[in-house]
Parts: C-alpha cells; structure tokens; sequence
C-alpha cells in the first residue's frame, strides 16, 4: 500500500520536465523534494497528485493506477496543499477548514465531524482564526488554514485501513519559525498515525532534520533517493547546486555562507 | 471548546441555525408580499372576498386571469434571475456577475425574439406553442454561456472587469441582432419586442405561464446538488479537483440550470436588469456565503422583491405602468456603481 510513480516521463507545453523518474510515498514516512529551482519538483507533486498526466509511465495508488480512480476516490486516497487562490467572496476560517470535509451531508458521518475538525483545528493551532474572515488573515496565516483543511481531507474511520496521504508543495513558504517548526511537527505527527507524506522543501536543514528519506531532484531526474545522511552530501549538493556547500554530521547541518 | 463554537457549530457547508431562520423570514417575506401584490393593483378586488367567493364575475376572472398568473411570474422570474445570479458569481467567481451584464439574457431576448419575427404562427397554433417561446429563450442564453465560456478559456479566473468586457461586447451583438429583427418585423411583432427590452410582466397567460414554471421548477431542482461543490470551486479549479469536485460536471450543471432559469424567464418576461446583480449580494450580507444557503436565499429574496417591484410598476403612475425593468435598473444600477468602487477598494 503506497503512492508509487513508475518511470514517469512529463512535459508541459511539450517542454520534457522529468524524465524516468520512479518514486515511492510510503506510509507512515515523509519524503522530502529538494533540489534547485526548475529540478521538478512541483512538476513530480502535480504528477504523483493526479493533476498532470505523464507522457510515459504510471502512478499507482495503493496499487490501482491513478488513471482508473475518478477525481471522488482520489481525493479520499489524497490531499495537495499548494499556492492557493485568493478568495473573492468572504469567506469564514470555519468555512474554509470544513471544505477539507469530503463527507458532508453523509448522515453515517456527521457524528464524527465536530471532534475530527475540533481535533484538527487544536492540532494545527488555528483555534484563534477559526472565528475570523479568511481574507483578513495574513498570507503565513493561510497557509496554516489550507494545510488544516488539506489534513482534515485525509480524516479516516478508524476501522478503514485504507493509506492515506498527504503532499505539500512549499508548505513552509511565509511561515515565522515558530509555526513553520509547529507544522512540521504535525506533519510528523500525521506521518506517526500512518499518513504518507510528500513535502516539497527548500530549506536543506529541515529536510535533513524532519524527512525520513530525501529526493534530490536536478534537470527533472532524480540524483538520488535515500536517507538525508546519503543525499545530503558536500559531494551531491556541491555538483547540483553549484555552489560550495559544507556538510556537518551529527547533528547533520549544511552550510553555504 | 467555547470560545471555539461561540459563532456556531461546525456543519459542513450545510446551513446554520442563524441561516435557517433568515431564510425562514425572507419566505414570509415572500409570502406577505404575494398576497399584497394579490389584494392591490389598478383594478379594485378584495382578496378575501375572492376567497369567499362573494365577488363578481369581472372581479374572477381579473384576479384569475389577470393578476395571480402575473404575481406568480413576477416571483418566478425574480427567483430565477436572483438564484443565477448567484450561481453565475460563483462560477465565475466574480462578484459582478450577472445574466443581464454578462449578455446570458440578451442571448435569450434574442433567441425569443427570432421565434417571434420568423415564425409567429407557430407560437400560437402548434401544440408545443407555449414551449416554443421558453425554449428559444433558453436556447439565445445556453448559447451566450457558451460563448463566454469559449472567450474565457473555461471560465479560468481572469480577472472581474474581463468578463464584463466580454458581456458589453456580447450585449451589443444581440443588440444589433435584434435591431436587425426589428426592422424587418410587423407592427404587431415591433410591438412585442419592445416590450423585451423594458421588461414587464403585464399580459401574462396561463398557458403560457404553465412550461416557464416547469422549466425554472426543472432548473432549480436540477442546480441544487451543485450548491457545496460551488464553494469548493471558490478555492480555485485545481483545488476543487484535488477535494473531489468534477469540476467540468459542476459546470455543465451550472450553465444547464442557470441558461433554463434565464432563457425561460426573459422569454415570459423581457430583460429585467441587475436583479441577478443586486439580489446575491443582499442575501450575502444578511446571512454568509456558502452556497447551500446563498442560492436558495436569493431564490427566494429575489422573488419577493420582483413582486414589490412589479406591484410598484402597477401602482406609482396608475391606471398607466411604469415599465418593471426601469424599476428595477433604477435601484440597481446606483447599487452596481458602489460594487464598483468597494472591489477596486479591494484590489481585485
């Protein structure tokens, strides 16, 4: 049971963006994407989410390929956090947290909404925005309603063995340090209780720190795929960034200034 | 947990208490201004005493006749036009949406229009005659909807005065269409066109009536599961599709419902301006924006002012009528300009 893409080619306006690339989210692991601007990253989440259909290969989930399951069943198998749209009419927190709710009007499941959402909004620290108009929040602010919203998505029944999982393009973007360290640890916590995590990162420490395995992406391919202490070398970063980059181990820290 | 729920529980995107009820008071509203509609107009009749029968014959058939087929397109018009209207901002995702800006009723003015130039017999002789009109109606603002579709690249969000753009472009072509229809058309046909661009719903029959009121009854029945999914859409296509949502079914519904609601109410009716525009926006600012609750608020809010208005048309210059589309643009139009100036306010 995983997110499996098997050897995907992708282009978009016939411009080849990945190429080969087989990758696996596994339960109960966060994957990280890293790697330069324009490697792929966000091209490989769009793939493996469903949103962009590969040239060449297959995405599996829980091993029913993706092109089999309608926009409904991917949803419950999925959530994508990304860039999200301004909203033109006003809606609350409350609003937009609930639209993560894939159940509604499903009387078996309205019991459990209240302590789900309540679960989540605690979880996520968002207790004080939930009363609030969504376009008055600032931009960090938002970002920590959609991943509430995107983790609410993903709520199961506590019979259903069926994996989960979430995928984050950047989540981090706009986030003070204390919220961006508050998110990652209940990414962690969503990853403990058995959801497989994908996480697009651009901060090399908190990859190295928060994922169990890291991707490092170059040119649309994967340089390589592992634990942080195998990719996250003064060799593989130095040659894929292209500039000077020192590796520290225990703890391990990268450093480029 | 209290500070939490101090606004109402978590529901889901069904409707709140709070909602509930103000839909419950906009459908007394409703009901209060049906019946005094009913009861006043030019023609002196007594409501109770047509429920008791005590009045005369000219007296039925005037309230029969006359006045309840009127009342009851006055609501069914002002329904149609205030649910797509809110419908239509939804999927546009724009606030300044509208069946009358965006060209989705001239498409249907012209759709009728054609019927009547080209074949009027047919619309009085055939069996199918009084579907005939409606469905030219729904044809002309089905094809609109389609156009802008086409224009926008599938309603992608391209920005709020685009669209309106779109619209006076589109509102002009079916302007000189149906400048065209009437210089080609008899007196008679002249006549009834002009009635299509002021707008009123004197001269209303029964048989004529009873197809609009399927189709819109049709329509409204036919929107309503698309209601949750509309808010979804607000969050933006891709997301939508990621929460489950069609997003290509969502709209095929959308356009669907709102082109029946439109074509067959300008069709009865003529086109009856910034009820679509104004009516959305109030049911907002009483009660939210959720969906589940603005469009059958607007149904409903829209209906019972296009009675008030209607009445007013009746009564202000009696036993003459003022046009209701006048009315109607007289209030709207002061409304659109300050919805102009508080979204640049916004930055949209």
């Amino acid at each position: 049971m995983t997110i499996r893409a098997t050897s995907i080619n992708a282009e978009i306006d016939g411009v080849p963006l990945l190429s080969n690339m087989s990758i696996e989210i596994v339960p109960g692991e966060v994957l990280a994407l890293v790697g330069p601007n324009g490697a792929g990253k966000s091209t490989l989440l769009n793939v493996l989410s469903g949103d962009l259909n590969p040239v060449q290969g297959s995405v599996f989930y829980n091993e029913r390929n993706i092109s089999q399951l309608d926009v409904q069943e991917r949803a419950h198998y999925r959530s994508v956090m990304s860039q999200a749209l301004p909203m033109v009419f006003d809606f609350s927190v409350k609003d937009i947290v609930e639209m993560g709710w894939l159940h509604s009007g499903h009387h078996f499941y309205s019991d459990r909404f209240q302590s789900a959402i309540q679960q989540i909004v605690d979880q996520c620290n968002i207790s004080s925005l939930i009363n609030r108009r969504f376009n008055t929040l600032s931009g960090g602010e938002h970002k920590r309603v959609h991943f509430a919203r995107a983790l609410l998505q993903l709520w199961k029944h506590e019979d259903s063995l069926e994996s989960k999982y979430l995928m984050l393009d950047e989540p981090l973007a706009n986030l003070d340090i204390r919220h961006e360290l508050g998110l990652l640890s209940v990414i962690r916590e969503a990853a403990a209780s058995g959801i497989g995590v994908l996480i697009v990162l651009h901060d090399l420490n908190l990859a190295a720190k928060f994922a169990d395995k890291v991707a490092l992406l170059h040119q649309g391919k994967i340089v390589c795929l592992g634990v942080p202490t195998d990719v996250l070398t003064t060799k593989f970063l130095t040659s894929v960034y292209g500039v000077p980059i020192n590796v520290k181990s225990n703890p391990l820290t990268i450093s480029y200034y | 947990m209290t500070v939490l729920f101090n606004k109402g529980r978590f529901n889901s995107g069904l409707i709140s208490a709070q909602q509930s009820s103000i839909i419950a008071i906009l459908t007394i509203l409703l009901v209060l201004s049906v019946l005094f509609a009913g009861a006043n107009g030019s023609f002196d009749l007594s409501l109770l005493a047509w429920f008791k029968g005590n009045s005369t014959d000219i007296q039925n058939i005037v309230m029969s006749e006359i006045r309840i087929p009127r009342v009851i397109l006055s609501a069914l018009v002002g329904s149609s036009l205030g649910m797509s209207g809110a419908a239509l901002q939804g999927l546009f995702r724009n606030p300044l949406a509208d069946p009358g800006l965006i060209g989705v009723s001239a498409g249907a003015a012209l759709g009728a229009a054609i019927i009547i130039v080209i074949s009027p017999a047919a619309l009085t002789d055939s069996f199918l005659g009084p579907f005939l009109l409606p469905l030219a109606g729904i044809s002309g603002s089905a094809t609109v909807i389609c156009l802008l579709y086409l224009l926008t690249k599938g309603f992608g969000y391209q920005g709020v005065t685009y669209m309106l753009l779109v619209g006076i472009a589109v509102n002009a072509i079916t302007g000189v269409a149906i400048g065209l229809l009437t210089y080609i058309s008899s007196d008679a046909e002249l006549r009834t066109l002009t009635f299509w661009t002021m707008g009123s719903f004197g001269g209303v029959t029964w048989r004529l009536l009873m197809p609009a009121i399927i189709l819109i009854l049709c329509a409204m029945v036919y929107m309503a599961p698309a209601y949750r999914k509309l808010d979804l859409l607000q969050l933006g296509e891709i997301e939508a599709s990621r929460l489950g949502v069609d997003v290509g079914k969502l709209k095929f519904r959308i356009i669907i419902s709102s082109a029946a609601a439109v074509g067959a109410s300008v069709a009865l009716s003529g086109m009856i301006g910034f009820v679509g525009l104004v009516i959305p926006h109030l049911t907002r600012l009483l009660g939210g924006v959720n969906h589940n609750y603005l469009i059958p608020g607007s149904a409903i809010l829209g209906a019972a002012i296009m009675v008030c208005a209607d009445l007013a048309s009746r009564m202000l210059i009696q036993p003459a009528e003022l046009p209701v589309g006048l009315i109607t643009s007289a209030i709207g139009s002061p409304f659109f300009l300050w919805l102009i100036f508080r979204i640049k306010k916004n930055d949209y």
